[in-house]
């Protein structure tokens, strides 16, 4: 069964992971589902703890377990605990043994992509049936590879089976921060829905509203809605990367900002590029000097 | 024609009594008349549904009635012939009119003259004057009963209406002649008037038929006359209503609106709209257009015949009599339909026009669209919902059954269009559910589809039976309105989640945080939670008519005549009063907004401060509360019963000035101190001890206060009480002074005990002794063993010892003596903390203090401020020195950015594998060397901006690199588990082709200059000159690498580039100065202080703000007049004088100038000339004399003596000195 489907009694569950509403997910009830939904259910609660930063506990978890989805759970929690090697080693032998198997195609493609193995991630994801989640992996493939065109093919193709489905809504959005113009817009009301109502509301999804606002050039309501994500949680990279990006903007101060980020996730994309931005300067000034020193 | 009943017509109120026979609206009030055949007058208020008053004078049926414009009257007419008029005030007959011969059928009075005109079955009209109360006029003419006879809403002419078959429409100008003021009439008039009126045959001029209309087959029934046009409406009983026309010589037939099949019995013109509205005993009312007279719509009672319809004369309200009663009515609702979002109102006007209203401009758009395809003519829109996303809207209409339309907005309101590209549909409401979904409910078929915005299906849901409306119920949700129950319903789930029973709802409208909903019906305002709990409810006597939310969670809402508010614990209270009904759309602060029942956006100011006030009480927000107190005159009886009944004493405390409302307080909230001084205040008003003070003290014992309770019993001169406190506190001395205050009194049992407490023996026995008491005073000395005593009492009464019997003593009583000194102090107690309000009166809280600091203004400069120099002229007054830098004819930046179209990223090609990012593109979309630093290839900017301004030393530029670079990537967290989504940040937000887009560039030009360059001079005025270097340098730095998007602002950057230049030039000069040393030190070296001198002098030279200048000039002439260079001095002062400025400034620089006229001669040497033109060195500070040769930097301009060709520019630290390039490229 589709598990996207409005009937799923896992659609909750889903939206509160792809919501970025992990905390809910952990604590979703699966007492009442039916014996065919456990499994994913489960494997998304497991997916939602590691999101958390739990990974070390999931890796316990599922320590020793024969069911290949939960094998693959083990990978991504490797993946996040930062063992990248062994990580790709269950993967891509998961990969070679069970690739038809849905929760075998995403994690092991998150896996893979977290890796930089961007072609074998892809490779693996194509074989999906109708799956959400893998439609969206490979969009979000696709853009990290700036091939903006074929985010939008996916995307496009998978309106038409899913038109409703706040994967494909979330899909759309990423494609659209990306195209800019009018799409900024509408990726912006999509973050917004999910961000200002109550019951959707994560900081996940206020971080990409201020990031649509970034884009649009609404600097206030970005910084607004950065903080309201700050407040829950001071610690989210992701917030303090996009707050700096904001002050730089709006020419504000960012030292704290930028020790604060250095102190959470001192291997930001933000930092390192920085960092080897900063050398590059450095090599690339030492070619020009004045003919007379002064 | 097929009667379907309306689902416009609005029955507003109904009666229940005998057949209703004639009708009057009041023209003011909510008032009507019902004249009945079972001969009784009704008089209601039909907005409350409330029986007023009944008239019961005539005898037998009623049949016409109609109030006085202006006076409180009421004429009626009767089958008892009789006409009747009353005075509603005293509610009685004034008189009776008596003269026709057979029963009255109608009755009017006159617009303006004092007259009434009465038709009767005697088959004349008469008319009457009320004010003298006779006859004035008998129109004979109809030859059967005359059904119905009315004046003229303007010109002198009647209308009549007869079983005769005819209308007769009378001129009646010749009485008014008559009857008017007696006015000279020249003897044209009179012939004139004459020859007009040609007397009837009975030689009557009054009233004279004008013209007779025939064409109805069957008895007239009722005629009436259009209030503005030559038309006439008549209803007969050959079941027509015929429309006539006239003009000043003729007047004929029109046309005929078929369609009842009884006989038509009553029938008007619309008061307003082109409308006729008639009845008839086939018991419909039916509505024609007037121009095509076509029917529009009918209403159909089951069972009752209408006997007579009446238009109220003013606003949309109808009424007609039938067999059991009468009913109010409107044609149509006047509700206008609207929705709002953020600032804007989307409304739609009475002409079916879409607009939108501004609330933060308070400005209305012009049309946006007009509407008028959508549903039928007369049918204004039901619904209105905005989707912002798409800027579309969803308007339903109720015409045939129900039709919703989907519309696009245009983006700018571009002039009244008609609506393309419409998405139509059947259903009876529809909203947006989703930014790409609506739904759509039928209530015929009781299905709600949810459809997406190209109008095709994609959910069928089956609502609860009996749904009648649906409503947003948040994201993904929906209200389903049932008679009796609201559910709300998920629709990705596809099921009921919740629901409430609500009887009768009728709106729902979201709080603008979407946690709350208000559920509106006719009486009752229910506020739900989000998940459809109920939170409060209340109800109303007056019909509730829509509501808004305030931001703070606040609902107003208003019935026909009130704005009221409630909170969300149901805490309500009026607000306003309203004159005429509204609709509220939004509130804001202390205005509300609305709409009228013209669809006109009306503002109402409001006092928020009650509510305000209780909301910040129920969120303990004391803050706020205290702002209130402090700002308002909030202090009301009300609002203290408000506080005391909420359980808030000790707030309602801090209000109240009254000291009994104060005591009543404080010994509410246990405030003792404050109830003390209340008591005090209280106590020195009165004769008698207060008696308050006993409350006072039982309130204090509770709270084991003892030096309360004791000045309480003081008070109140209780010295029982007050000795067994000190005895139980242990306080043995005040003990003491009631045993002698007791004995003072003659209190004697006092005494006694006063005696027992302190176990004092010597006092009771002489106490038993005064009076008289010798065997007791005898036993108690006899008990305490004081033989001595015992004697002397022997004595006294001249008894022996034998011839007294005495029981066996007991050991002597003695009570115990205190061991702590209680008394001293009030027993423990915890400290009662307290309340934020008493910290915040007494200035305890920070931030809370109303008084601003004084601003602390200092002048680092030491001498008198300098003007009003805030430099909001930021480009005011600059040198013009706008160099061309291409002079040399140099060009080869743009060559080495070559546009290869080919290397462009295969776009189209759909194979795997990476493309390039947007960062790479943008260093290949643009010439700018901000643009490159923006995409990370610092190399190709350092390359630019070296072939450009000849920069070499790009050391000082590193942070303005890495700002740019850092601003241009924001990181979107994605799928879990992936690192976030790298997007790229533009300055082109509206660009989508990859070969156009560009970086967005932070701190650009207009930032620059309203922060920066300000910032830049605050350091100037308040001398924190080696700040504001870096200030200014910087500036140069983020203008080398920025980007700009018009030539105008190139032009602008090269006037921040030459200001910032000639501020760094002037500072570092001054620095250099005071780098000298302390002025002791310099004094001491000739040659530091003739350098001190000069750069004093060179520091005027650069072109500063007028102000700035004149602090340089000032503080150059106090240096060189000190020095006894007065020569220069008066060089400075005259330069301050020219330049004008702050009046004492002025004056000290005439002064000086005065002093040094007298001796004009510098005594230290200097290199300045006064007069001669030259620049200064940016590096060495020497002068360049015109004439001279010199380089210049090409990117500042500031200038050089040559041989510092080839060093880095001084000024910006960045560029070589004399190395001459293409020139600053920040536009692409």
């Amino acid at each position: 069964m589709d598990p996207f489907s409005a009937e799923g009694e896992l659609l909750n569950l889903h939206n509160y992971f792809h919501q970025g509403q992990f905390q809910e997910a952990v604590d979703f009830d699966t007492a009442g589902l039916s014996a065919e939904n456990k499994l994913p259910a489960k494997v998304i609660s497991l997916r939602a703890q590691i999101a958390l930063g739990q990974a070390e506990e999931v890796i316990a978890e599922v320590e020793g377990e024969k069911d290949v989805e939960l094998v693959a759970v083990g990978a991504l929690a490797e993946s996040a605990a930062g063992n990248e090697s062994k990580a790709v080693k269950i993967a891509e032998k998961l990969a070679s043994e069970s690739a038809d198997n849905n929760t075998v195609q995403i994690l092991a493609g998150t896996v893979l992509q977290a890796a930089g193995k961007s072609e074998e991630a892809l490779a693996l994801l194509s074989q999906h049936q109708g799956n959400l989640e893998a439609v969206a992996l490979i969009v979000q493939i696709h853009l990290e590879q700036n091939r903006t065109d074929l985010a939008i093919k996916e995307v496009a193709a998978a309106r038409r089976w899913a038109q409703d489905s706040l994967l494909v809504n979330l899909a759309e959005s990423w494609v659209g921060l990306r195209v800019g113009g009018e799409k900024y817009q509408q990726a912006f009301y999509v973050f917004e829905e999910l961000a200002q109502a109550p019951a959707t509301s994560s900081i996940q999804s206020l971080i990409s509203q201020a990031v649509a606002e970034i884009h649009l050039g609404r600097l206030d309501e970005a910084e607004a809605a950065l903080k309201q994500a700050i407040a829950k949680d001071p610690k989210n990279a992701e917030a303090i990367s996009n707050s700096i990006v904001l002050n730089v903007i709006q020419g504000k101060d960012t030292t704290q900002l930028k020790s604060d980020l250095q102190s959470t996730t001192p291997s930001h994309n933000l930092l390192t590029d920085l960092q080897e931005k900063s050398t590059l300067f450095d090599k690339a000034a030492t070619k020009y000097s004045a003919k007379v020193a002064a | 024609m097929a009667s379907t009943s309306s689902p416009n017509m609005l029955t507003k109120f109904e009666s229940k009594s005998s057949r209703a026979k004639g009708i009057a609206f009041h023209p003011k009030r909510p008032w009507i008349l019902v004249s009945l055949h079972s001969s009784t007058i009704q008089l209601w208020d039909y907005r409350m549904g409330t029986l007023i008053d009944r008239f019961e004078e005539h005898d037998g049926p009623v049949r016409g009635v109609d109030f006085h414009k202006t006076q409180p009257l009421f004429v009626s007419g009767g089958d008892d012939y009789k006409i009747k008029v009353w005075s509603y005030q005293t509610r009685r007959c004034l008189f009776t009119l008596n003269g026709h011969l057979d029963y009255v059928r109608t009755v009017f009075f006159h617009h303006e003259l004092p007259w009434i005109i009465s038709s009767s079955d005697d088959q004349t009209i008469r008319i009457w004057n009320w004010q003298n109360r006779s006859l004035i006029c008998t129109m004979t003419g109809h030859n059967h009963y005359t059904m119905c006879a009315q004046f003229h809403p303007k010109d002198d002419l009647v209308v009549s209406a007869s079983l005769d078959q005819s209308v007769r429409v009378w001129d009646i100008s010749g009485l008014r002649k008559k009857h008017s003021a007696p006015t000279s009439m020249t003897f044209e008039d009179q012939m004139s008037r004459g020859n007009q009126n040609q007397a009837d045959m009975f030689g009557n001029t009054d009233a004279v038929v004008k013209f007779v209309l025939e064409g109805h087959d069957r008895g007239v029934n009722w005629v009436a006359f259009h209030p503005t046009l030559p038309l006439i409406v008549s209803a007969g009983d050959d079941r027509l209503v015929k429309l006539w026309r006239m003009s000043e010589t003729k007047a004929w037939e029109v046309d005929t609106c078929r369609g009842h099949f009884q006989n038509a019995s009553g029938c008007l013109f619309h008061p307003h709209q082109d409308l006729i509205l008639s009845c008839g005993e086939d018991k419909t009312i039916r509505v024609w257009d007037l121009n095509k007279r076509t029917s529009v719509q009918s209403f159909k009672r089951e069972n009752d015949r209408f006997w007579v319809i009446a238009a109220h004369p003013e606003i949309n309200l109808f009424a007609a009599g039938h067999d059991n009663g009468v009913m109010v009515f409107k044609l149509e609702r006047e509700r206008p339909a609207s929705a709002f979002y953020q600032n804007n109102l989307f409304f739609i006007t009475r002409e079916k026009h879409v607009r939108s209203y501004d609330f933060q401009k308070n400005l209305e758009s012009p049309t946006l669209l007009t509407l008028k395809k959508l549903g039928s003519p007369w049918v204004p829109p039901r619904s209105l919902s905005y989707n912002p996303a798409e800027r579309a809207i969803l308007v339903t209409s109720p015409a045939d059954g129900g039709s919703y339309e989907l519309i696009n907005l245009p983006r700018d309101g571009s002039g009244s269009m008609d609506a393309t590209d419409t998405k139509r549909g059947q259903g009876t409401s529809a909203v947006f559910v989703a930014r790409n979904r609506f739904a759509v409910f039928n209530a015929a078929s009781q299905q709600i589809d949810i459809k997406d915005l190209t109008n095709s299906t994609t959910k069928t849901i089956k609502p609860p039976t009996g749904t009648t409306d649906i409503y947003f119920g948040g994201t993904g949700n929906l209200l389903l309105i049932t008679p009796t129950a609201v559910h709300l319903y998920d629709i990705q789930q596809k099921k009921a989640t919740a629901e409430l029973t609500v009887a009768g709802v009728k709106y729902v409208v979201w709080s603008n945080d979407g946690l709350y909903a208000a559920l509106l019906s006719k009486h009752n305002v229910t506020i739900v939670t989000k998940t459809l709990e109920q939170v409060s409810t209340l109800h109303e006597t007056i019909r509730i008519k829509s509501a808004t939310w305030d931001d703070a969670g606040v609902l107003l809402y208003s019935t026909l005549n009130h704005i009221k508010y409630t909170l969300l614990n149901g805490d309500n209270g009026i607000v306003r009063t309203l004159d005429q009904t509204v609709y509220l759309v939004r509130v804001k602060a202390r205005t509300v907004y609305c709409l009228d029942r013209n669809a006109k956006p009306k503002t109402l100011n409001i006092d928020p401060t009650e509510y305000r006030f209780k909301l910040a009480l129920v969120k303990r927000n004391y803050e706020e509360m205290l702002q209130i107190i402090k700002n308002s005159s909030l202090v009301g009886q009300s609002i203290i019963s408000y506080l005391q009944k909420k359980g808030y004493p000790e707030i309602a405390l801090q209000f109240v000035q009254d000291p009994q409302t104060r005591f009543e307080l404080a010994i509410e909230c246990g405030n003792l101190d404050v109830a003390v001084e209340m008591a005090k205040t209280l106590d020195e008003k009165q004769a008698t001890p207060w008696p308050g003070w006993s409350r006072l003290t039982t309130e204090a014992l509770a709270h084991g206060n003892h030096k309360i309770v004791e000045m309480g019993y003081q008070r109140l001169k209780q010295f029982d009480k007050l000795s067994f406190l000190y005895l139980a506190t242990g306080n043995e001395k005040n003990l003491t002074r009631m045993a002698q205050i007791a004995e003072r009194r003659g209190d004697f049992t006092a005494r006694f005990q006063n005696a027992l407490y302190l176990g004092d023996v010597t006092d009771r026995i002489a106490m038993f002794k005064e009076i008289d008491l010798y065997p007791l005073a005898y036993m108690t000395a006899k008990s305490h063993g004081l033989e001595e005593e015992c004697e002397s009492i022997l004595e006294a009464t001249g008894l022996t010892e034998d011839q007294i019997s005495l029981p066996t003593l007991g050991s002597p009583l003695l009570p115990p003596k205190p061991i702590v000194s209680t008394f001293e102090a009030n027993w423990p107690t915890k400290a009662t903390s307290q309340s934020f309000f008493e910290k915040a009166l007494l200035g305890q809280v920070e931030g809370l203090s109303l008084e601003d600091e004084p601003a602390a203004a200092s002048n680092g400069f030491g001498f008198e401020e300098t003007g009003d120099d805030d430099g909001a002229k930021r480009n005011g007054g600059l040198a013009e020195a706008d160099e061309d830098e291409d002079a040399a004819g140099w060009d080869m930046g743009d060559d080495i950015v070559p546009e290869v179209e080919s290397d462009f990223v295969n776009v189209d090609s759909a194979e795997a594998g990476a493309g390039s990012s947007e960062a790479e593109l943008w260093a290949r979309n643009s010439p700018i060397a901000a643009d490159h630093v923006a995409g990370g290839s610092f190399e190709t900017a350092m390359q630019l901006l070296n072939r450009q301004l000849g920069a070499v030393n790009f050391a000082p530029l590193k942070p303005r690199f890495l700002e740019i670079y850092e601003a241009t990537k924001t990181y979107l967290p994605a799928s879990s588990g992936l690192p976030p989504l790298i997007n790229y940040v533009r300055r082109t937000v509206d660009e989508t082709d990859p070969r156009k887009v560009l970086p967005i560039i932070p701190r650009d030009i207009e930032s620059l200059a309203t922060n920066d360059l300000q910032k830049g001079y605050t350091a100037m005025r308040t001398n924190k000159l080696s700040d504001g270097e870096v200030i200014f340098r910087g500036i140069l730095h983020a203008l080398l690498v920025n980007a700009v998007s018009t030539a105008s602002e190139v032009e602008e950057a090269k006037k921040l580039i030459t200001t910032a230049s000639e501020y760094t030039i002037a500072m570092s000069i001054e620095l250099e100065r005071r780098k000298l040393g302390t002025d002791e030190q310099v004094a001491k070296s000739p040659e530091k202080l003739k350098r001190s001198l000069e750069l004093a002098a060179y520091f005027t030279i650069p072109k500063l703000e007028v102000p700035h200048r004149q602090i340089a000039l000032t503080s150059g002439m106090k240096l060189a007049y000190q020095n006894k260079n007065f020569n220069s001095a008066l060089s400075f002062a005259n330069r301050m004088l020219a330049n004008g400025g702050a009046a004492k400034m002025l004056d000290n620089a005439r002064k000086i100038k005065a002093q040094c006229e007298r001796n004009p001669n510098d005594a230290i040497e200097i290199e300045f000339d006064q007069f001669a033109e030259f620049d200064i060195c940016a590096a060495s500070h020497t002068p360049i004399y015109s004439g001279s040769a010199f380089e210049v930097c090409a990117f500042d301009g500031s200038k050089y003596h040559s041989k510092y060709k080839g060093t880095v520019c001084a000024v910006c630290g960045v560029c070589e000195v004399g190395k001459n390039g293409s020139g600053l490229k920040l536009v692409a």
